[in-house]
């Protein structure tokens, strides 16, 4: 009986929390839809009347979608390159043992500790200094060194799951370590490293310094410097501004419905330290 | 693995010598080869820039020239009054970091309970986290503006037009609140799955013994997790006084005055907008200084074995 209560009070909690998170959402959802006049009027309720307006104001007063576009193109790159170059470091430090390797991964933990700007200083000045200012190599290449140390560190506890007996199984079977590594290593470490390939997208789609320092020109300018500036600039336009936000966020949120089975069961399994 | 084999087997077996040679050394090729990328990206861009910021931290760059000018630059660092504040704030803005580890705990506490609905709970108590700061701190400033939601909500009461972003005090509070939100579902995922190694015959016997559900939690849980609550500590205070950047930004934009200012935001500040890069330099290199300081303090403060073995 009191267990009873006891759970009901429990759910009741959980309802409150899981109102807090939905809530911002549908704030940017409902918000967004409305007109100026109808948000100043009645910002909590539901809307008496629905339009896109707003979004039409967002892209027609500034480039919304090339900013998506810049996103994907610094992104998805970088994303790639760090999870492989992270995985394959990771196969190293725990499967292949060599000397120097624990050198270089303390080296790695060493750094993931820095704060950005101590890197970013000096890349951006030479960056500018090199002509390559507002280009999107440099910013992919820089994203995903800055993101090889925690990738190595994350995947580097993942495969230390891997038993060892697996990988002399398949060196014992004649398999060369570049046939271990994507036959037994990658299989058997995809949800680790899936979840950190999300990891890896929302930490670059959802920076905003170093792509401010680096790609400040309006036609390499990504999508969340954008949105921090647009706040900026349609403070007394709530909802194009909502627009813009939920816009921003719909890539990374639809990353997350769609795989969030195995990057909730990734993250659970101690993949985030 | 030379070590493995019997004497004898050496003895016998000359031909294995050079077999295990060629292992080895194929091993050894294998090895550089694979740790090159990952080796070449952070040593270029990250290992490099480390040693280009210390050097200039000592100089008077201004992104063209440089020369030595010993450590004047941290003699102006701490002769700036604006310096002292801004550290101020990151002390106050440390008080974010138990409201996390207080929010987090209780809701995975109360997810881990498995009431009705609980992975739906976990799956949008996620939601938070794959949002950018810039969102959250959008967000929580709209909710916070003169007229906004929050103010509405206190006219009810008969409150309401206090200019929530225009006082030291408010604003920091809400920088803290939208810092808090973004930030528990991170540690409920880390606290969940520390939660999920602790053997439930633990639960059950207290439960025999009559042990209450708070006993439980303080006597079982928390123990059992401490490793857990250590590393989120760590976490989050790196991430206090490294990482506001994009909060400060949009929500305060450090004011009013300096009163949300963080080490990062004045160094931003100085370095891209002032140009003044050996002083930004020595600013950064400080901030480095500070958390590295604060990280070995909580680790020595918390002497634990998860940590200490590198887990």
């Amino acid at each position: 009986m009191s267990s009873r209560v006891s759970r009901g009070l429990v759910f009741a909690a959980l309802c409150l929390i899981g109102i807090s998170t939905v809530y911002p959402l549908l704030f940017m959802a409902l918000n967004s839809m409305r007109t100026t006049q109808a948000f100043e009027l009645n910002p909590f309720g539901l809307p008496s009347h629905l339009g896109l307006g707003s979004y039409r104001a967002l892209f027609n007063t500034i480039p919304f979608l090339q900013s998506i576009l810049h996103s994907l193109i610094v992104v998805v790159p970088a994303v790639l390159l760090a999870t492989f170059a992270s995985s394959l470091a990771a196969f190293v430090f725990t499967k292949v043992p060599i000397k120097l390797g624990n050198v270089f991964f303390w080296t790695m933990l060493m750094i993931m500790f820095m704060p950005g700007i101590v890197v970013l200083l000096p890349l951006y000045v030479e960056v500018a200094r090199t002509g390559f200012a507002n280009n999107f190599a440099p910013a992919i290449l820089i994203y995903t060194a800055i993101n090889i140390p925690y990738g190595t560190y994350l995947l580097r506890s993942n495969f230390r799951a891997i038993p060892n007996s697996v990988v002399e199984a398949a060196r014992v079977d004649g398999a060369s370590w570049l046939k271990v590594y994507y036959r037994v290593i990658l299989p058997i470490g995809k949800p680790g490293i899936i979840t950190v390939g999300i990891l890896t997208f929302l930490n670059i789609w959802n920076d905003l310094f170093i792509s401010l320092v680096l790609l400040h020109a309006p036609n390499t300018e990504m999508v969340t410097p954008t949105l921090a500036q647009l706040s900026g600039k349609y403070t007394s336009n709530i909802p194009v501004l909502m627009a813009g936000l939920l816009l921003g966020a719909v890539p990374t949120l639809i990353l997350y419905f769609v795989t969030a089975r195995v990057f909730i069961r990734g993250m659970l399994s101690g993949a985030v330290r | 693995m030379g070590l493995r084999r019997s004497p004898t087997a050496r003895d016998d077996a000359p031909p294995q010598d050079t077999e295990i040679q060629r292992t080895r050394k194929q091993r050894n090729v294998f090895s550089y080869v694979a740790l090159l990328p990952a080796a070449l990206l952070v040593l270029g861009l990250m290992v490099l820039p480390i040693g280009s910021t210390i050097w200039h931290s000592f100089t008077n760059w201004d992104g063209v020239s440089s020369t030595f000018i010993g450590f004047r630059n941290f003699e102006l660092i701490f002769h700036n009054p604006i310096i002292s504040q801004v550290l101020v704030n990151s002390l106050i803005f440390l008080i974010s970091v138990p409201l996390i580890l207080v929010a987090s705990l209780v809701t995975a506490v109360l997810v881990y309970e498995k009431v009705l609905g609980w992975r739906v709970f976990r799956f949008l108590f996620f939601i938070p986290m794959v949002l950018s700061p810039v969102i959250v701190g959008v967000l929580f400033s709209t909710f916070f503006l003169p007229g906004g939601a929050v103010d509405q909500i206190l006219r009810v009461f008969g409150l309401g037009n206090f200019s929530w972003l225009g006082n030291p005090w408010s604003a920091r509070f809400v920088v803290i609140l939208a810092l808090v939100w973004a930030s528990f579902g991170f540690g409920m995922v880390v606290i969940l799955s520390a939660m999920s190694t602790v053997d439930t015959a633990l639960y059950d016997a207290a439960a025999i013994d009559g042990a209450s559900w708070w006993r439980r939690l303080r006597s079982i849980t928390i123990p059992m997790i401490s490793g857990s609550l250590q590393f989120l500590s760590v976490i989050n205070v790196i991430y206090t006084f490294t990482s506001l950047f994009a909060f400060v930004f949009v929500i305060t934009a450090g004011g009013p005055g300096f009163s949300t200012t963080t080490v990062d935001y004045y160094t931003y500040i100085t370095t891209f907008e002032n140009g003044q890069f050996g002083y930004g330099a020595a600013l950064a290199l400080l901030l480095f200084l500070i958390v590295l300081t604060l990280t070995i303090a909580q680790v020595k403060l918390f002497p634990n074995r998860e940590v200490q073995q590198g887990s």
